[in-house]
């Protein structure tokens, strides 16, 4: 059992997790940077502990700070969040070697799946079916052969990375010399790793994703998929569940695949197997695991009915029978998750930090906001730009897609501009609403539309 | 930027000390005062505050009830900054950490009250998982003092030493 943890995030997720500790009756230290003092994050724990500066690389990106933190303060066990230190197998280490209880998974695990081809051969090895890819290419000349070997189009992808960053798609094979210093270069600067591979490039394609959960023992289970195929530049902006568009059988198989992948590592705590699924070939591939709680955990949450944050530390602090089995696991009804973004979509996604003079955010049956913000609040320019989400949930699809269009509409936030009005012209939208798109919509369809009537208007 | 009667100034502070206000901003065009009962609270930055900037007059601002305000700072005050009188410059933390007065355990402290010491004199360690790190006094003078106990937690921006110039 848990007793108090640190909390070395910040905005919407901080805000999360206390109250999932604080239900548990685990108390709360919330680790803060200069810039985020007078947060809800801040007001809600029990102790506050400035770490440092605005800069997020000398606050929430210090792992020495943040388990120095924990450790002067009392706390047990340290939750990581996601973004920041959530993926560095640094901070699981730091923790474990203090005696402090990181919540997630163990770092040789959390360092396994985070370099992309130790996570490829881990599948492969557990038999889960991945996109057909190169191994390391060193070379501009490695990657012709590897490109000509695996038929075009291909996807340049760097080693070390994610985000999108040091990713180029090929279309032919010209467009390897032309890309592969620039991915190389942008995967160097991005993670300190200039390594890249290649994969077979599927043209439509929807990202779905399980959510899983282990015991560390080897006992796993899953909690139905997520569809998250609305992205821009690899950035998720609207995530479901369940991917409607999936037959029944072929659902089985994923879920199966993402629980069979986990198994085989003794994974503990909660975690997504990400996977392409090629509508055309009806098949799907392994993509990575993300080793973290996720933004979209809510949609999954709104589905099942199961706090997903408070299970994580209902594993971590080792509940007996903290893992529920997988038959009682039931999906049922449709959620849908849009990210709200401090950032202007009419000009280039430029970030527009500032004060929020006034937050009104709708609700109602089936509405879940999960946000820091409040009147009065300043959305930092130093951090990520979302500034809370909305989740919807209803009977079937098309119900939450027409109650998600009015509280979008119902959505107030004066002082800054949002990208609300793009999310209300997705929602809107025919293809979204006929759940006719691929994760290449948004960015080549889509927003050029968007665009273009904003031209006009 | 002018500055304003001193009595004036006092006679704020007792006002604001006497009533239920836990905070209190007033700007005029020539100065500035924020005062607070919150210990973390720092003063508003320009687009922050909520109070407009008007002609020489005082605008109050409450923000929640006194009973809530005195909770939160029970629960907080180890993030409480002491104040550098005027005239005093105060060396403060570069991050949160452990503060040490000595180099090991039973040595003599760095400083005393009372010390001369230059820009480069070491005043103190902070330790960061093991990884001790001297924090200079950054200007001539003579220590006044010592804000944090050996073996302390200290945050970022906590004051350690207040030294004089003079």
């Amino acid at each position: 059992m848990i007793k108090r943890v640190l909390i070395a995030n910040r905005g919407e997720i901080a805000v999360r997790i206390i109250r999932a500790a604080h239900s548990l009756g685990i108390e709360v230290v919330q680790a803060v940077s200069d810039a985020d003092r007078d947060t809800m994050a801040a007001d809600l724990a029990d102790r506050v502990v400035v770490i440092g500066p605005a800069s997020a690389r000398d606050s929430y990106l210090n792992s020495d700070l943040v388990i120095h933190a924990a450790k002067v303060t009392g706390c047990d066990a340290l939750h990581p969040g996601y973004g920041f230190l959530s993926e560095r197998a640094k901070l699981a280490q730091g923790c474990e070697d203090e005696g402090i209880i990181f919540v997630g998974p163990r770092a040789q695990v959390i360092d396994d799946l985070g370099d992309k081809l130790r996570a490829r051969a881990i599948a492969e090895k557990a038999g889960i079916p991945l996109v057909p890819g190169s191994g390391h290419v060193r070379t501009v000349s490695e990657a012709r052969v590897a490109a000509e070997a695996l038929g075009l189009p291909v996807v340049m992808k760097a080693s070390a990375g994610g985000g999108g960053r040091g990713m180029f798609v090929a279309r032919e094979i010209d467009a390897i010399d032309e890309f592969f210093d620039r991915a190389s270069n942008e995967a160097l600067e991005a993670f300190g790793d200039g390594t890249l591979y290649l994969e077979r490039y599927i043209e439509n394609a929807r990202h779905v994703e399980v959510q899983i959960a282990g015991d560390g023992k080897g006992n796993a289970i899953h909690f139905g998929e997520r569809d998250c195929s609305v992205q821009r530049r690899y950035q998720k902006v609207v995530e479901e569940a369940p991917c409607v568009l999936m037959s029944d059988t072929l659902r089985k198989s994923l879920h199966d695949a993402a629980v069979k992948l986990v198994s085989s590592l003794s994974y503990l705590n909660v975690g997504t197997v990400e996977f392409l699924f090629d509508v055309e070939r009806d098949a799907f591939y392994f993509i990575e695991v993300n080793t973290r709680i996720q933004v979209e955990h809510t949609v999954t949450e709104q589905i099942t009915g199961i706090d997903l944050v408070q299970l994580q530390f209902r594993i971590a602090g080792q509940e007996p029978h903290s893992l529920p089995s997988q038959s009682a696991i039931t999906i049922n009804r449709h959620a849908i998750e849009c990210r709200l973004n401090a950032e202007d979509p009419f000009n280039n996604f430029m970030p527009s930090p500032g004060v929020i003079q006034h937050w009104c955010a709708p609700s109602g049956a089936g509405v879940r906001v999960d946000s820091h913000c409040r009147d009065g609040y300043l959305v930092p320019p130093y951090y990520d730009s979302m500034i809370g989400k909305l989740v919807i949930t209803a009977n079937d699809r098309d119900s939450a897609v027409q109650r998600l269009s009015a509280a979008l509409e119902d959505f107030k936030i004066e002082g800054l501009v949002t990208n609300i009005p793009l999310l209300r012209a997705i929602v809107d939208h025919k293809d979204f609403r006929d759940n006719s798109f691929n994760t290449k919509w948004l960015e080549q369809s889509m927003l050029p539309e968007f665009e273009q009537i904003q031209k006009e208007e | 930027m002018a500055k304003p009667p001193k009595g004036d100034i006092e006679s704020l502070v007792r006002q604001f000390d006497s009533s239920d206000w836990t905070e209190l901003h007033v700007k005029t065009n020539d100065f500035e005062v924020y005062l607070s009962t919150n210990p973390n609270s720092s003063k508003p930055g320009g687009q922050d505050d909520a109070v407009a900037p008007v002609n020489a007059s005082v605008s109050f601002s409450n923000v929640g009830s006194k009973v809530e305000s005195v909770d939160v700072v029970k629960l907080k005050t180890e993030s409480a900054r002491s104040v550098v009188p005027e005239g005093m410059v105060g060396v403060t933390a570069p991050n949160l950490g452990t503060f040490y007065s000595a180099p090991k355990p039973g040595a003599a402290p760095y400083v005393s009250v009372g010390d001369r010491v230059t820009a480069d004199t070491e005043v103190c360690l902070i330790e960061v998982m093991k990884l001790f790190t001297p924090v200079r006094s950054g200007i001539d003078g003579v220590i006044k003092e010592i804000c944090v106990a050996d073996a302390e937690m200290i945050e970022y921006q906590q004051l350690l030493v207040i030294i004089d110039p003079a």
